[in-house]
């Protein structure tokens, strides 16, 4: 069972949180595979798209336009939805959008959901609190499957499961499905999920489904999946909840052939996913004939406010930024702690908590830009990092415990020192002395105690060289040398 | 806590406040959108053939079978396809022209089918909207022929008939022909898949494990290159 936390509320800080990972060899060649699996396949396939920047550009533009004019899209898409049969909720938190969802299955008498991936659902922690209440939802998309089976957490927005290998889902399987002379093959494996689950498609009659996209201009719903999960929920039951956060939504329907260009591409490396699914309202004799639509704020319109952190929200989730991020490529996902991971991670969960929590995320990334290079809708990530490290620091200036704060004590000292040469060549000559100790022959600092050791827990240092630069130079000039 | 009205109220008022700098004014909604530059490629440069040949090929990159046929040959075709299956019991969408329904076979006329029903076919055959070359995708619409979204979706073995003057080379071409939503629509590019486990592709999950297609060179396409057709018909 895991003991990761994805909570940003309670989950420790990132450096702190990044430890188990470093020294998990087998987490760090999981996700280091899965995710050079994806940047390779990806690559292959813009090389023969000769209008990828193009399609980019329309991507971007279409996204900032919906997001700066999401009121109208929005009412928009409620007044066409609801002209096609289906019923749109507000939740202006995650507690309104449980309290909705579970209100909703109570008028259903279920005890039981079939569950389409939804990262939105894992925001508002759903699964617990039904659980809580007395339902029980079924995950089923593989990679769900597999963490809700094996009560592990997800480390990535698309292929959630990429830290488990398949012997470990084999495990899983076996001791979960009862399954004795499971194999490892993963297609044995996939198999077994299918068998588990199609029962549950052909019985539960309430399912719960997050969104790809909403369409304003005919209130239709689009999911975009690879293993026909989504169908058999979207389909099959006679009740359907889709949560979706009020950003999703596209002008038109046309804007789709952007989008699934670039979707697939980005997030798996495909030409197109296996299946994308559209669907309006209700249609008589064909899938649910219940249809509600939850639309969810929870901080989407306090990000919406900030107009350089505004862009967030163009996000489409294909998670091609966490697989080309070197500090995510290095620690996976459950670092993060939260469902949202990776750079895009970094900028929406500290913003989706108001920035009261989750604060050293926009610290979590070298600032490289691979993120922003690969972004199909063009996000600024380095930049919104950047203003969100500086309101980071607007909160803690503003803190007591500054005053005593190890770091802050140590940059005023420095201060201090760099601007008197005498000071500074005096603490150089301690230092070398100090540092000398902790020193290792081969000139490498190993460990630091107390603060220093922030620096040394995860990187070696280099010892201070025997002779300083102006020692050297007045040496030279003395000529001695 | 609030109720929903006020949660609505809330929202849209947030929205406005936030965005007061940068929506459209009322009524300019549509002029805002229509300036959003779109410099992406519309429309295919390949010729009739080449297109054909193109959406073969990525449909074979998912792992579909696929073979071509004229109008004259295609219940032959379809009946060839059964016959590979050695299934026997197999689904067929209300609309279906009946000359599909090979005989020999057991089939089952979705007159509202229950899905406990379907479950017991073995295979379905349905007709497609349009096919996209590009990306090797399958569009349904769900028409009487097409079928409700269960037929194609509950049988493991599923034959699609495409008409070769239904295929488009690029995304937009298709968003070009309709350009009005279908209430339904389903996407299709190779059967059901994951990578779920370490990246590896399987074929087959839940929806459909076998793709099959039948491209019919009906009018408007140029006659059958033998090249082509007897190169297709040979895998």
């Amino acid at each position: 069972m895991s003991t990761v936390i994805l909570d940003p509320k309670h989950a420790p800080p990132f450096r702190d949180a990044v430890l188990p990972v470093l020294r998990n060899p087998m987490l760090r060649k999981n996700v280091a595979h899965a995710t050079q699996v994806i940047q390779s396949k990806r690559a292959k396939l813009l090389a023969e798209k000769a209008d990828w920047q193009e399609l980019r550009a329309a991507a971007s533009a279409i996204r900032t336009h919906v997001i700066e004019n999401l009121g109208a899209y929005l009412e928009q898409f409620e007044e066409r939805c609801t002209a096609a049969g289906g019923v749109v909720h507000w939740a202006s938190n995650a507690d309104e959008a449980r309290a909705i969802i579970l209100d909703l299955l109570r008028q259903e008498n279920a005890t039981e959901a079939i569950k389409i991936k939804t990262m939105t659902s894992a925001e508002i922690q759903l699964n617990p609190y039904l659980e809580k209440a007395g339902v029980k939802a079924h995950e089923t998309d593989l990679a769900e499957i597999i963490l809700q089976l094996g009560k592990e957490e997800p480390s990535h927005i698309v292929v959630p499961a990429l830290h488990i290998n398949r012997s470990q889902v084999r495990e899983i399987f076996s001791r979960t499905m009862h399954l004795k002379d499971l194999s490892d093959d993963p297609k044995a494996l996939t198999a077994a999920a299918r068998h588990y689950l199609r029962e549950k498609f052909l019985r539960v009659p309430t399912a719960i489904s997050g969104a790809n996209f909403l369409i304003a201009e005919t209130g239709s719903v689009a999911i975009v999946e690879s293993e026909g999960n989504g169908r058999m929920c979207l389909t099959l039951p006679r009740t359907m909840i889709t949560i979706v956060g009020v950003e999703k939504v596209l002008p038109r329907f046309q804007d789709l052939e952007v989008m699934l260009q670039i979707l697939a591409r980005s997030a798996t490396g495909e030409r197109m996913n296996p299946y994308t699914s559209l669907w309006t309202g209700v249609t008589q004799g064909d899938g649910p004939q219940r249809f509600h639509v939850v639309l969810l704020d929870n901080e989407r319109t306090s990000i919406l406010a900030r107009p350089k952190e505004r862009q967030t929200l163009r996000c489409i989730r294909c998670a091609a930024c966490m697989n080309h991020c070197p500090v995510y490529r290095q620690t996976g996902g459950h670092a993060y702690g939260s469902c949202y991971p990776g750079p895009i991670g970094a900028i929406l969960t500290p913003q989706l908590m108001r920035m009261e929590h989750a604060q050293t995320l926009p610290f979590a990334s070298s600032l490289c830009g691979a993120c922003f290079e690969v972004c199909p809708v063009k996000i600024d990530i380095p930049a919104v990092l950047l203003d969100l490290r500086a309101d980071v620091v607007k909160i803690e200036r503003k803190q007591m415990k500054r005053a005593f704060d190890l770091m802050y004590v140590g940059l005023r000292v420095a201060n201090a020192l760099f601007s008197r040469p005498w000071i500074f060549h005096t603490t150089q000559w301690f230092g070398r002395i100090g540092l000398g100790v902790f020193t290792d022959k081969d000139g490498w600092i190993k460990w630091l105690p107390s603060i220093g050791g922030r620096w040394t827990q995860n990187r070696d240092l280099r010892g201070l060289p025997k002779q300083t630069f102006h020692e050297w130079w007045a040496e030279r000039a003395k000529g001695t040398k | 806590m609030n109720g929903p009205v006020q949660s609505r109220q809330r929202i849209l008022g947030r929205i406005c406040t936030a965005t007061q700098a940068v929506a459209a004014p009322a009524g300019h909604l549509d002029e805002a959108y229509v300036a959003v530059a779109r410099t992406y490629v519309r429309k295919g440069k390949l010729t009739r053939e080449t297109c054909l040949e193109l959406l073969i090929e990525r449909l074979r990159e998912y792992d579909a079978e696929v073979v071509v046929a004229s109008p004259d040959e295609l219940p032959a075709a379809i009946a060839d396809q059964l016959a590979t299956t050695g299934k026997r019991v197999f689904a067929a969408p209300a609309g279906l022209p009946k000359q599909w329904l090979a005989p020999g076979f057991d089939w089952k006329i979705d007159h509202q089918l229950s899905s406990a029903d379907i479950e017991l076919t073995e295979g379905v055959v349905t007709a497609a909207s349009c096919a996209v070359a590009d990306s090797g995708t399958i569009v349904l619409h769900h028409s009487p022929a097409e079928g409700r979204r269960v037929i194609s979706l509950l049988p493991d073995w599923h034959l699609c008939i495409v008409r070769a003057s239904q295929v488009v080379e690029t995304l937009p071409e298709y968003f070009d022909r309709f350009p009005k939503a279908p209430a339904l629509i389903t996407w299709i590019s190779g059967p059901s898949a994951t990578a779920d486990i370490e990246m590896t592709r399987i074929k087959g999950v839940h929806g459909p494990r076998f793709l099959h297609v039948i491209i019919v060179r009906d009018e408007g396409t140029p006659p059958i290159q033998r090249a082509l057709t007897s190169a297709v018909l040979a895998r």
